[in-house]
């Protein structure tokens, strides 16, 4: 009851005290912004992998196709782990929208109505993202026309100042328009040899695609997975892929049932496609998770937030050193006090933690209001964003650099917990030397001269 | 005199004052690293994109180009300021490989004589650096088309960011497809096959230190590029990169060419296609490459604006160390008062006691992190040794060493904002130490 008495009475008549409140909330919250920054960061970046292709990617290797893609799907989805597989044939190429305006494209055959149960491709899509249905390349007018989906970089740039796309004028201006897609692969040639071999599709827009990931939005054309093996693979029938997609059932752990898909396709691929051991063992290795895909670069932005980390703690060593200057001024100021605690009775150790208690408090009143105020910032971050780009004309977060249309606004809980809990050890560690000063006092020599 | 005595006394006698030049020392420390470090990936970033780019650029975005470019550079080279002056045709591609690969790509269709005077392209060059005029001549055969590419489409980088390059050029083609676009911006040939395809070989590849530019640039001959790319009566180009000669300050330059580019703009505007002209702009290097300049110096901006937080703290610090020393010292206040000092002599005392806190506090700090940066290389090579840990990835990013060459002007601001900051954290205990009137203190002191 003393200890409390005291610490308000200091509290209330020193405001000082109030400055290292402020200095560890300052420090706290700059912490939990930059670590909820970049593990937000790091879990879009994540994500995108799985949005894009799914929990675990069959890829092809080099000059290969699957074949037959349709009855390993069927023969996936039959077995208790899967919930839905997509295939997907890709190439690359260049889209021209007329005008004088070519771009480079990634062209992506798919099977949409597959493709929005494996990886939720329906909310990218701008028009039948809202409608009923599975979506398709139907072009309303036009049932025999073809029909394709564009991502919505590749037919627009975001606003210079807000970066934000006219989603509205674009859909305005492309739905309907007729675009061509020249694309093309090495084809064995009479003498041996072998040489370029060009494909021109002609299609219609029927969709915009916008999924937030700007390499994504700003580079990809998907058509009909049949129209472009037609076109890339002219004499040969039957069904080609490149890679197949896979989700997995909830609760399924990607990583705990890659070995069973590489069992699967190797029986399949023997079986049925009479692949050889080679072959088989060269795809084995190319069935990843969508996380796996991606941690070589997880891994270089967890040490790029670990090194920001090690920064910003070093910085916060100051604060440290401010609890302790102030405690210090504390003790020299309220020499009295302490000399008439301890000539009541006081033990050298109820000094101590009269000190180092009022130390711990000022951590924790000083890291809850870093943690809230960390809270306000991480989760209102577009609106700060948008306040400095109105105020000084400055626009910190584009897409194009970051690769994300929205900022990351989850707080790492985990960060902040850790944060707060070395603010408090912070504060008591900086408050201990003043806190044996205290106990040190002699009340003779201090209250003689009274 | 007496101040300096004071000065030195509390600086050494008062051991609190010793907490705020290790606050001090400690932010510099930090501060001058980081700077340092981002100083100067940012401004080997701009070199970079200076060198690729040349100190100005008269181009257009668009692929269709713009005709009458040779009159123009002719009038360019007449006026004295230029060095180097180069046409060039940009647009993109689709590569496809012997092997069967495929990629989207950009294309630089160039002289590179011309460009070699007006950027640095030749010195980006493996085999043919000493003789840019053959750079699209493969050594294993001079009489085929040659195309340099990009260091990072066929090498790949070691942990220690070097490119593993051959002794020997290997023999290896490509071949390039292409929309040849008329005047009017529509694909050309339209009756035919809409599309251009040439095979071009390998002659040399290209290490400009841009990852965006060595990762999809493919550089052909201007007059191939033009043959793929565009179609029409007159010839067309994209751009014109333009050195200037030594002494001539690239914002002049820059002005001198773009007037000059808006009176031939009126002399051509009845001409065929004329009006191809009016997309053209007249831009720095700077301007021209902002959209990749413009993030990092965002981030920097960012990062310093953080710093300033880190001031903040050092501000209170200084605050509450003057407070307490003079709270303990209003005796020496109370008698230097009363032997005539006046109010602003006090402020000035407790005013060059911080300016001495902040100025031994850089110093040291400045001091380690000088020390720190001379070895920061060794120290990651070390750490990459043992536990197998770099900074920077460098297999991902186009980064060689660590920066670590103290930039006076970063420096002497960073050292500048130390000593505003104590002079900040001392002034309201200074002002509160020269308010206070002797007989009370002495009064007191006595009692």
């Amino acid at each position: 009851m003393l200890k409390l008495f005291l610490w308000l009475k200091y509290v209330r008549r020193r405001r000082i005290i109030l400055m290292s409140v402020a200095a560890v909330a300052m420090s706290v919250s700059l912490l939990i912004v930059v670590a909820s920054l970049f593990t937000g960061f790091i879990a879009a970046f994540e994500q995108s992998a799985v949005n894009a292709i799914g929990d675990i990617i069959i890829s092809a290797p080099d000059g290969l196709t699957f074949e037959q893609y349709p009855a390993f799907i069927e023969r996936l989805e039959k077995t208790d782990i899967v919930e839905a597989a997509t295939a997907t044939l890709t190439s690359e190429g260049l889209l021209h929208l007329g005008g004088g305006n070519v771009r480079p494209v990634s062209i992506w055959g798919i099977q949409p109505d597959r493709r929005v149960r494996v990886m939720g491709f329906k909310k990218a899509l701008l028009c039948q993202g809202r409608a009923a249905g599975d979506p398709s390349f139907r072009v309303a007018d036009a049932p025999d026309e073809i029909g394709g989906f564009v991502g919505i970089g590749v037919l627009g740039k975001p606003d210079e100042k807000t970066d934000q796309y006219d989603q509205d004028a674009i859909l305005k201006e492309t739905l309907g328009k007729p675009v061509s897609v020249t694309t093309g692969k090495m084809e064995p040639t009479t003498d041996g040899g072998q040489e370029p071999k060009r494909r021109t599709i002609s299609f219609r827009i029927t969709d915009v695609v916008f999924t937030g990931v700007y390499q994504l939005d700003s580079g990809q054309v998907f058509l009909p997975i049949e129209v472009l093996q037609k076109k890339l693979y002219p004499t040969e029938g039957g069904f080609l892929a490149t890679s197949i997609s896979i989700k997995l059932k909830p609760g399924v752990a990607p990583d705990s049932v890659v070995e069973r898909i590489r069992e699967l396709w190797g029986g399949f691929a023997a079986q049925e496609l009479g692949w050889g051991p080679m072959a088989i063992s060269m795809t084995a290795d190319r069935i990843k998770t969508a996380r796996e895909m991606q941690k070589i670069y997880v891994a270089e932005f967890e040490k790029q937030k670990d090194v920001l980390e090690v920064i910003f703690s070093v910085i916060s060593f100051g604060v440290v050193v401010l609890v302790f200057c102030i405690f210090y001024m504390m003790v020299k100021l309220k020499q009295k006090d302490i000399a008439i605690v301890i000539s009541c009775g006081a033990t050298s150790s109820s000094v101590i933690g009269l000190f180092v208690g009022f130390g711990v408090s000022v951590g924790v009143a000083g890291s809850g209001l870093g943690a809230a105020l960390g809270y306000v910032i991480t989760r209102h971050i577009s609106q700060i964003e948008g306040w400095i780009r109105v105020l000084f004309g400055l626009k910190l977060w584009r897409s194009s650099v970051y690769m994300f249309s929205e900022i990351p606004n989850q707080i790492d809980w985990s960060s902040a917990a850790f944060y707060a809990a070395m603010a408090m050890m912070g504060a008591a560690v900086g408050a201990l030397v003043p806190a044996l000063v205290a106990a040190r006092t002699r009340p003779v020599e201090v209250l003689r001269n009274e | 005199m007496y101040k300096l005595t004071l000065i030195a006394r509390y600086l050494l006698k008062r051991r609190i004052t010793h907490f705020a030049v290790l606050a001090v020392t400690l932010c510099v420390f930090i501060v001058v690293v980081v700077m340092t470090v981002m100083t100067g990936l940012v401004g080997d970033f701009k070199q970079k994109n200076h060198a690729f780019v040349g100190d100005c650029v008269v181009g257009t975005d668009s692929l269709v180009g713009f005709p009458y470019y040779e009159e123009f550079m002719n009038l360019v080279e007449q006026t004295g300021i230029a060095e180097g002056v180069s046409p060039v045709v940009k647009s993109y591609a689709l590569l496809n490989t012997e092997r069967g690969d495929s990629a989207n790509v950009e294309i630089i269709g160039l002289d590179p004589i011309r460009h070699s005077q007006a950027t640095n392209f030749g010195r980006t060059l493996h085999f043919r650096a000493k003789e840019v005029a053959k750079a699209f001549e493969p050594l294993y055969d001079a009489n085929v088309p040659g195309c340099v590419v990009g260091i990072d489409q066929v090498l790949q980088r070691n942990a220690q960011s070097q490119y593993l390059q051959f002794n020997k050029l290997l023999r290896a083609s490509v071949t390039l497809t292409c929309f040849p676009l008329n005047a009017k911006g529509a694909p050309s040939k339209a009756g035919t096959s809409l599309v251009s395809t040439k095979r071009f070989y390998y002659s040399d590849n290209s290490h400009t230190g841009i990852p965006r530019v060595d990762d999809t640039y493919v550089y052909v001959p201007l007059e191939q590029a033009q043959l793929l790319c565009m179609d029409g009566a007159e010839k067309r180009i994209t751009a014109i990169h333009i050195k200037f000669r030594p002494g001539v300050g690239i914002e002049e330059g820059r002005r001198r060419i773009a007037d000059l580019w808006q009176q031939y703009q009126q002399t051509k505007s009845s001409a065929p296609n004329g009006v191809l002209l009016n997309t053209v702009t007249v831009q720095s290097w700077k301007e021209y490459r902002r959209a990749v300049i413009a993030p990092i110096e965002a981030e920097q901006l960012l990062l310093s604006l953080m710093f300033v937080l880190v001031g903040i703290t050092t501000v209170f610090i200084v605050s509450v160390v003057f407070y307490m020393i003079i709270r303990s010292k209003r005796n020496d206040i109370g008698v230097l008062k009363s032997v005539g000092a006046s109010n602003t002599s006090i402020l000035s005392l407790f005013q060059g006691f911080a300016f001495g806190i902040g100025l031994i506090g850089s110093c040291a700090g400045a001091l380690f992190a000088w020390l720190f940066l001379s070895r920061i290389n060794q120290i990651e090579q070390w750490c990459y040794e043992h536990f197998g840990w770099q900074i920077w990835n460098r297999s991902i990013y186009v980064i060689g060493d660590i920066p670590h060459h103290l930039e006076f002007s970063v420096l002497a601001v960073i050292i500048f904002c130390a000593i505003l900051s104590c002079l900040v954290g001392a002034l309201i205990p200074s002002y509160l130490a020269a308010r206070l009137r002797p007989v009370e203190i002495l009064h007191a002191a006595r009692m």
